[in-house]
């Protein structure tokens, strides 16, 4: 039999049946309204209330996880400024020791700068005092000297006699014998 | 071919028998009583609907599986984009409805694509039009219930029509609300899928007749295993087809129940 005869012969009487498939047939339209039941009910009754459930649960876990994160976030943040806190206070501490060890030094520095300068000022005082006593000790034996030398030469003079000659002779001896001394 | 084309007949002499009408595509056999495999397809729809929904939301998970994701993608998209994109904040109330049209429609469609199936429940006028008449009972209760007696004088007589158009538009208006609305909802999805069916019907089975036929000799060897296999290429690319034609009369059915019970709540335009 030719394929395309019977084509057409299926379509010429399917067009002149096609009324019935507009119809709703009985048995399948009570099978959809019990179908179609079951589907909305199922939905009206069981996913449309575990739809919220699982949007609140999700809700929820994502609120918790942003607090959570927040929280981590404080944290972190407070950590930070501790950690900044303590890191200024070392470097002020390591400063502060820094200059007080400067201070230190100088102030060691000045105290053995003054020190010395009060040990030779000493020194120094000293050394003058003792030549001061040296020159008043030497002056008072030249004092004493010359007074015993002019009571010699007061008697020598006294004791010859007085001639002009005799004068200059005695002069003579007695620079002659302060020359000796 | 029983698989593809969902009607049998002697499979030891033929692999496919012709239909001497074009209903035989769409009589399914019976089973028992007037129980036929059309009224199993329907409550199996129903069941699968049931089925998915119950393993996406079995319980309340942060992360979703990824079967979850799926269903609960396309419950959000009814709910959001549909249900409260159309009616506004008050469509939450119509969510549960709009999604089990959604649902049930989709997965009676793609029944049409199943293998061992192959046969779109919505193709039988008792499906869309029994769904679209609960749309048209839905949205006149709802007209009348929001607006009393004025949702007929709105919906008749829309704000700003001349006193002497109004006979004529509320003619007008009443045959295309209340007459061809629920008539062109319910004949868009049953028209859709009873050509969808017919022509990968018809595409799959000339390639199976032709193949068959020179195999026994009947045709030359170049109709048969030329012309054969590209009525089934073809048939395929309608396969590709048919997918987004069944989702989008899924769609286009929810969106536009939507849009008629918006219509019914918001009279203003």
């Amino acid at each position: 039999m030719d394929y395309s005869s019977l084509l057409i012969l299926a379509v010429e009487e399917g067009e002149a049946s096609s009324a019935e498939l507009l119809l709703p047939a009985w048995p399948e339209l009570v099978a959809g309204i019990i179908a179609f039941a079951i589907v909305y009910f199922f939905v009206w009754r069981w996913v449309w209330p575990n739809m919220s459930k699982t949007m609140e649960a999700r809700q929820a876990a994502i609120a918790g996880e942003v607090t959570a994160a927040e929280k981590a976030k404080e944290e972190a943040e407070s950590l930070v400024s501790d950690y900044k806190a303590r890191l200024a206070d070392a470097k002020t501490e390591g400063n502060s020791i820094v200059e007080e060890a400067r201070q230190t030094a100088e102030q060691m520095r000045t105290d053995i700068i003054a020190k010395a300068e009060a040990d030779a000022e000493q020194i120094r005082a000293k050394a003058r005092e003792d030549a001061a006593g040296e020159k008043a000790r030497a002056l008072a034996d030249a004092k004493s000297q010359v007074g015993s030398i002019s009571v010699d030469l007061a008697e020598k003079i006294v004791g010859e006699s007085l001639d002009a000659q005799a004068h200059q002779d005695l002069i003579n001896r007695y620079l002659s014998d302060l020359e000796k001394l | 071919m029983d698989v593809i084309l969902a009607f049998s007949c002697n499979p030891q002499e033929q692999p496919l028998c012709i239909p001497d009408s074009i209903l035989e595509l769409f009589e399914l056999p019976v089973l028992f009583g007037s129980v036929n495999r059309t009224m199993v397809y329907i409550i199996l729809a129903a069941l699968v609907v049931v089925a998915a929904l119950y393993f996406a939301y079995r319980k309340p998970r942060v992360v979703p599986t990824k079967f979850g994701l799926a269903v609960e993608s396309m419950v959000d998209f009814v709910r959001n984009d549909i249900a409260l994109g159309v009616i506004g904040p008050g469509g939450e109330k119509y969510g549960p409805y709009l999604l089990s049209l959604f649902m049930f429609i989709l997965v009676g469609n793609f029944f049409g694509l199943t293998p061992f199936i192959n046969f779109p429940i919505g193709s039988r006028m008792a499906i869309p039009g029994f769904l679209a008449l609960v749309t048209y009972v839905i949205f006149v209760f709802v007209g009348f219930k929001k607006q009393g007696l004025a949702y007929l004088g709105e919906t008749l007589w829309p704000p700003g029509v001349p006193v002497a158009l109004r006979p004529l538009i509320g003619v007008i208006e009443l045959v295309s609300i209340f007459i061809v609305r629920p008539f062109s909802l319910a004949v868009r999805l049953f028209a859709n899928l009873v050509a969808g069916h017919t022509m990968l019907a018809l595409l799959l089975g000339s390639g199976v007749y032709f193949v068959w036929t020179a195999a026994n000799g009947d045709i030359s060897f170049l109709k048969g295993f030329v012309v054969g296999p590209l009525w089934f290429v073809f048939g395929m690319a309608i396969f590709l087809l048919e997918i987004l034609v069944l989702t989008l009369q899924a769609y286009i059915f929810t969106l536009l129940s939507a849009v008629y019970i918006e219509s019914s709540l918001n009279p203003a335009h």
